[in-house]
């Protein structure tokens, strides 16, 4: 057994530990506390129970997954620290771990076990308390001194449970816990030690609290893909700033990184302007499922690449760009079936999977088959490979294009004539009859520049282009109709 | 450290290879060093050869000149051009086909594109054989954002090909990205314009690329590992959507423009005499079939 004792107040003194001055506010804290601590340490194991002012947890069954005892100590320690854990003691049984933690020695492997705990004082043992007085008066200091008292005497003269207490610690009877279990909902609140001004400052809190989460998450084997930060306003606030604010955020796809979430949350966070102090923070876990982890190595070493983790960890960078420049600006490219070179390609957040349903036909079936062949190309006519937002008109002269230098049609015409069934508004599921289609007679040539490369330009009607309302006398058009009502445009390179 | 003895085969390594020719005469057989050690060892009048991996970059004569035989992985590559957007896929897209053609789809790697000066259009990227579902758009705007969202992918060290557009760019920031790039796995390209040829850069491979008319690419390699190359590289790059519209006519389009230059005082000329009757016929005359 490897008994782990969080000791979260600080080291009672030899004096009896509750003083009557006890401040009012100190035992909710203690408390809580020790829940939080508890649902984090979850994570680890689930046999944790709590003693009076520590969280105790058997890991045993659990060093080789996190790396190994030390790789395990490590890991508790640096995380505890942030949630409060003033001192570790480790010890094959619970109330030898609690007992030394109290005593502030970490290691209770470095002896026998009797000998380290003979040496302890009297008071690291909480059933040692009712009695501490009458047993400091025949003058026991330590542990090994109680124990040197006749047995048959000291359970007559005292309760059983204090002999009950001695002989578990030294591992000569089992010990009985009462198992903490994780809540099904994760909503935790965190009073904060001082007001919090600005948004970026409540990281610190969000982040015990983020901690919390994860051991909850990892207790329940799930990964998170909502959470909510609420912050409520302390007292002293202007009327207008109101209770609180709130923040939610999405990722795509479940996780429980507690550095990913974090970054996520400072991203956000500074962006945000809170109206008034903060005092207390809460954390709820939206959406939860399940998450399956990858299988650890069997070596200790695990550093070897799986396709799915880059993967993952790129999603995760592009959340965090996605969080500083905005989600409209990280972009995923959805081909469509259509001729018009302005929507024959779609950029959605890159926030959505990469096969949306809205792909395609030709897309979705090979994604479907999982193992999509050699990229066909959707249309065999030539297709540029950047294209402009908007055309943009070209001087005209002598009859000719010019971009730089005068232009050299090379290719063409590829009239695209179409577009009468879309209008303007269709996006927002407002269609009106009057609103102008967006219906283009366009006919794209290639052209060749000297200095600017090979270029996608079209000729239309001056009064047909950029999505005017077509005229029922549109004619046929080209470099041999009329030239005067026509434009020429540059929209695309094929660079 | 003691000086190491003269029957150390590194000695005689290092006194005959003044006399010898460089990049011929194969090693002789007392000279021979463990591979681990040749590679260890860089001549300056040698191209060097990339410890880390390379990707192809599809041209033949273009991987002739690169340390390796193709775009370094795991360190930057500039590509400086006299405007943006002219010729960036037609150079890198057929180093990133092979991104697009192996394994499973779900598997394969992503390519970013970083502030492009223009969208991208995935259907005339699928001409060049790039798959629009590997491609992520980051449309940063300011020099800080195009630096930061960079430095972040980077660090990550989770896609395929990264293209950056830094149309600014201090050099210390450029030193900056190749520390990172240096635990990439994949190739990280630059793309900066042609006014930063003169400044210096951390980058160890740059590349001055330009567009030919007669479907070609030149290519100038300004510094690389190896001896700098005068020649410009002649590459041969016709879009691949385009393959199917050149007729012979338009074998060298450079032609066509002479004949443009010549005609175009005769047409002005003409315009002004007999009007609009006569431009019609003229621009019929380019109207390829």
């Amino acid at each position: 057994m490897l008994w782990a004792a969080l000791l979260l107040a600080p080291k009672p003194t030899d004096s009896p530990p509750i003083e009557p001055r006890t401040e009012p506010r100190s035992e909710p804290t203690l408390e809580a506390t020790q829940r939080a601590v508890a649902t984090w340490a979850l994570q680890f194991t689930p046999r944790v129970s709590l003693a009076v002012d520590a969280v105790l947890m058997e890991v045993l069954a659990s060093t080789r997954l996190f790396g190994g005892k030390r790789a395990l100590r490590d890991r508790v320690w640096t995380q505890g620290q942030e949630l409060g854990v003033v001192q570790l003691g480790w010890g094959p049984t619970s109330l030898a771990a609690l007992a030394l933690a109290r005593a502030g020695i970490e290691n209770g492997f470095k002896k026998p076990l009797q000998t380290m705990l003979d040496a302890l004082p009297m008071g690291t043992l909480s059933a040692v308390a009712p009695h501490h007085l009458s047993l400091a008066h025949i003058g026991c200091r330590t542990l090994g001194d109680i124990r040197a008292l006749p047995r048959g005497g000291l359970s007559r003269r005292f309760d059983k449970h204090l002999l009950l207490a001695l002989d578990q610690a030294y591992g000569l009877q089992p010990e009985v816990h009462e198992w903490v279990t994780a809540p099904e909902q994760f909503q935790e609140k965190l009073e904060l030690m001082a007001r919090v001004e600005s948004a970026p400052a409540l990281l610190f809190g969000a982040r015990r609290l983020l901690l919390q989460m994860a051991g909850w998450l990892a207790a329940r084997h799930c990964g998170v893909s909502a959470f909510t930060l609420r912050w409520a306003h302390d007292s002293l606030r202007a009327k207008a700033a109101g209770v609180g604010g709130e923040l939610t955020l999405r990722t795509a796809e479940p996780t429980r990184d507690i550095e990913h979430l974090g970054r996520l949350l400072a991203e956000h966070l500074a962006r945000t302007e809170l109206l008034a102090a903060v005092g207390e923070l809460e954390l709820v876990a939206l959406e939860v499922q399940r998450l399956e982890c990858a299988s650890g190595s069997l070596f200790m070493a695990s550093d070897a690449a799986h396709p799915g983790e880059s993967s993952a960890s790129l999603q995760q960078v592009l959340e965090r760009v996605a969080a500083r420049l905005g989600p409209q600006r990280v972009l995923r490219p959805v081909v469509r079936a259509d001729h018009r070179l302005d929507a024959m390609c779609q950029w959605h957040a890159s926030q959505t999977p990469p096969a949306a349903p809205s792909a395609a036909p030709s897309v979705a079936q090979s994604v479907a088959k999982g193992t999509a062949k050699k990229t066909n190309p959707c249309t065999h006519l030539p297709q540029p490979t950047f294209v402009l937002n908007e055309p943009l008109k070209l001087v005209v002269r002598s009859n000719r294009p010019c971009f730089q230098g005068p232009l050299q049609l090379l290719a063409g015409p590829q009239r695209i004539e179409g577009g009468w069934w879309d209008r303007e508004g269709d996006g927002n599921g407002v269609s009106e009859d009057g609103a102008p289609s967006r219906q283009e007679v366009r006919d794209y040539w290639v052209a060749l520049s000297r200095h600017a490369g090979l270029l996608w330009v079209f000729q239309t009607r001056l009064s047909d282009s950029l999505g005017g309302t077509v005229r029922a006398e549109s004619g046929p058009m080209g470099p041999s109709a009329d030239c005067a009502g026509s434009a020429w445009f540059l929209h695309g390179h094929f660079g | 450290m003691p000086i190491a003895p003269l029957d150390n085969p590194l000695w005689p390594e290092f006194s005959d290879s003044c006399a010898e020719p460089p990049l011929s005469a194969p090693p002789r057989a007392r000279d021979a060093l463990a591979p681990a050690v040749e590679a260890m060892v860089w001549r300056a009048d040698q191209l060097g050869s990339s410890t880390s991996s390379v990707l192809s970059s599809g041209f033949a004569e273009l991987d002739a000149q690169l340390p390796g035989g193709g775009w370094p992985c795991g360190a930057l590559t500039e590509i400086l051009t006299a405007q943006f957007s002219i010729l960036e896929w037609r150079l890198l897209a057929p180093s990133l086909r092979p991104l697009c053609e192996s394994g499973k789809w779900a598997h394969r790697p992503s390519i970013i594109v970083i502030g492009p000066a223009q969208a991208p259009h995935p259907p005339g990227l699928r001409h060049e054989g790039i798959d629009e579902r590997q491609l992520i758009w980051i449309q940063a705007e300011t020099p800080a954002e195009r630096l930061w969202a960079t430095e972040q992918l980077l660090k990550s060290n989770a896609f395929g090909a990264l293209v950056a557009w830094l149309p600014q760019v201090r050099h210390e920031q450029i030193r900056r990205l190749q520390v990172l790039s240096a635990q990439c796995k994949a190739p990280v390209f630059l793309v900066r314009p042609i006014t930063a040829a003169s400044e210096s850069s951390a980058a160890p491979l740059r590349v001055l690329a330009r567009v030919d008319p007669d479907w070609c690419l030149q290519v100038d390699i300004l510094k690389r590992k190896g001896p700098p190359l005068d020649e410009t590289l002649q590459l041969s790059s016709v879009p691949a959507g385009l393959q199917s519209v050149i007729t012979a006519r338009l074998r060298q389009p450079s032609l066509l423009f002479d004949l443009v230059s010549d005609h175009s005082i005769q047409r002005e000329a003409i315009h002004h005499a007999v009007g609009r009757a006569a431009v019609s016929a003229q621009t019929d005359r380019f109207t390829p079939h």
